[in-house]
């Protein structure tokens, strides 16, 4: 028999009104990815279990909030944003750690300028990305290595999709420049 | 994160949830929240309607658009008259609203510019149609007639009939040489003149001027006859300090009696 799993909306709606136990699916579900998105902030990994801990335990107490016509990652999501940026607000700015594979898509996807010696970027692209601005630094992150699209961006991040797509242009440009002059920099 | 860890932190986070430790927010909260913040908006949104309309009525009804008739030189009294107060109260409540609104669900999807201009034109069109129901004019009678809740907005109002330094309004009491006699909202004051004015003056004809103030005398640069329907603000501000036009009038007091003395004395 072909069972279909059941979508995260359909999970809430069970989770509230008949099995809180099923909340386990949901942590399984969404751990990697989370951990995988707060990596970009939170390099200190006790501190990222904390943080993440915050966001399951915030996220149960907070089902009623859910609108189930919308998309339940992108709620999700959004708390771990917030839950995040408290958090930055508490610590400096520190590095963006990327793995390989995340490299690999940097490279495919962003065509920052056809100059910069791709080496130089691939190393240093996670001290790049934390030198850039938060708020240029959210939307790539989440275009690029979540694979969000605008519109849940805009869910996530709060703000309408046009400023997500400007963001996201912007940040870019940003990001082009700040590795242009570093590039300069290490030319002299 | 190892396998073994995100393990850990699903079974730590079940066993609070299983033991009672962690619950579920009622759904109630949400739903008061909810409420709460579309109320909020509601009321916001009508009291700026309310405040724009109140302050489109006190421009027009009281002597503050009537200045603009001198021209430029008129400016001066038009800005002094101007109901700042009841406009800055509209953009605060708009901006309360704009608060409540960005606030709401799903709103933060529009953007800033277009939720703007949508509720200055919601705020904007609701006042004008309140216009047309003669709410301001019954709540002005209320304010001034101390009877709640319109009394909250006599100080916004008061504006309306105030004092002008630059400015002044009301109907003629009696007609010197060099002076008029004119009851305001205010009680009897006097104006002075200089010039030889192409109008020719009546008593119980309402006045508008521009000059300036030199003690408890007005010094007036030029001086027009109005409509008393042109300033019914003022009409009736005259009305409820002196009362209704003469010949049944009491004589006008003399000018150092103050107004308490004045309405005793009635």
């Amino acid at each position: 028999m072909n069972h279909t799993p059941l979508s995260d909306e359909e999970l809430v709606q069970i989770i509230r009104e008949n099995d809180q136990e099923e909340y386990s699916e949901i942590i399984r579900r969404y751990q990697r990815k989370l951990t995988h998105y707060l990596k970009k902030y939170i390099y200190d990994q006790d501190e990222l279990e904390d943080v993440l801990q915050v966001v399951f335990i915030k996220a149960f107490k907070n089902l009623y909030g859910f609108n189930i016509k919308m998309k339940f990652s992108s709620w999700i999501y959004r708390i771990a944003h917030n839950e995040m940026a408290n958090h930055i607000k508490k610590n400096l700015k520190s590095p963006v750690p990327l793995d390989e594979v995340e490299y690999k898509i940097v490279d495919e996807k962003i065509d920052i300028d056809q100059d910069i010696d791709r080496k130089i970027l691939a190393r240093d692209l996670g001290r790049y990305l934390g030198s850039l601005d938060i708020k240029y630094r959210e939307p790539l992150i989440l275009f690029y290595f979540e694979n969000k699209s605008y519109e849940e961006i805009s869910d996530i991040l709060c703000m309408p999709t046009s400023t997500v797509g400007t963001l996201i242009l912007r940040g870019k440009q940003n990001l082009a420049n700040i590795i242009s002059q570093d590039k300069k920099y290490d030319d002299k | 994160m190892t396998i073994n860890k995100m393990q850990k932190l699903e079974d730590k986070i079940m066993s609070q949830i299983k033991g009672g430790k962690i619950k579920l927010r009622s759904k109630y909260i949400f739903i008061a929240e909810k409420l709460g913040l579309s109320s909020g908006f509601v009321l916001s949104v009508l009291l700026a309607i309310l405040f724009f309309n109140l302050a489109f009525y006190c421009a027009k009804e009281s002597d503050n658009l009537a200045y603009l008739n001198f021209g430029s030189a008129g400016f001066l009294a038009f800005l002094e008259s101007f109901p700042y107060l009841l406009i800055a109260a509209m953009v605060i409540l708009a901006a309360v609203a704009g608060f409540f609104i960005k606030k709401s669900e799903g709103t933060y999807k529009w953007s800033f510019g277009y939720l703007a201009i949508g509720l200055i034109v919601m705020v904007m069109l609701g006042g004008g149609i309140l216009a047309y129901t003669g709410v301001s004019e019954r709540i002005e009678e209320a304010a001034f007639k101390n009877r709640m809740p319109s009394m909250m907005f006599r100080p916004f109002l008061e504006r309306g009939i105030d004092m002008r330094h630059k400015g002044i309004a009301g109907r003629i009491a009696e007609i010197g040489e060099t002076y008029l006699l004119i009851e305001t909202p205010r009680g009897v004051e006097k104006v002075n003149y200089s010039f030889k004015n192409d109008e020719k003056f009546e008593v119980d004809g309402f006045i508008i001027a521009i000059g300036r103030r030199e003690g408890d005398v007005f010094v007036a640069d030029r001086i027009k006859m109005l409509a008393e329907d042109e300033m019914p603000m003022i009409r009736r501000g005259i009305h409820r300090m002196i009362g209704p036009s003469r010949p049944f009038s009491p004589p006008l007091p003399p000018l150092e009696m103050n107004r308490h003395d004045f309405l005793f004395m009635k």
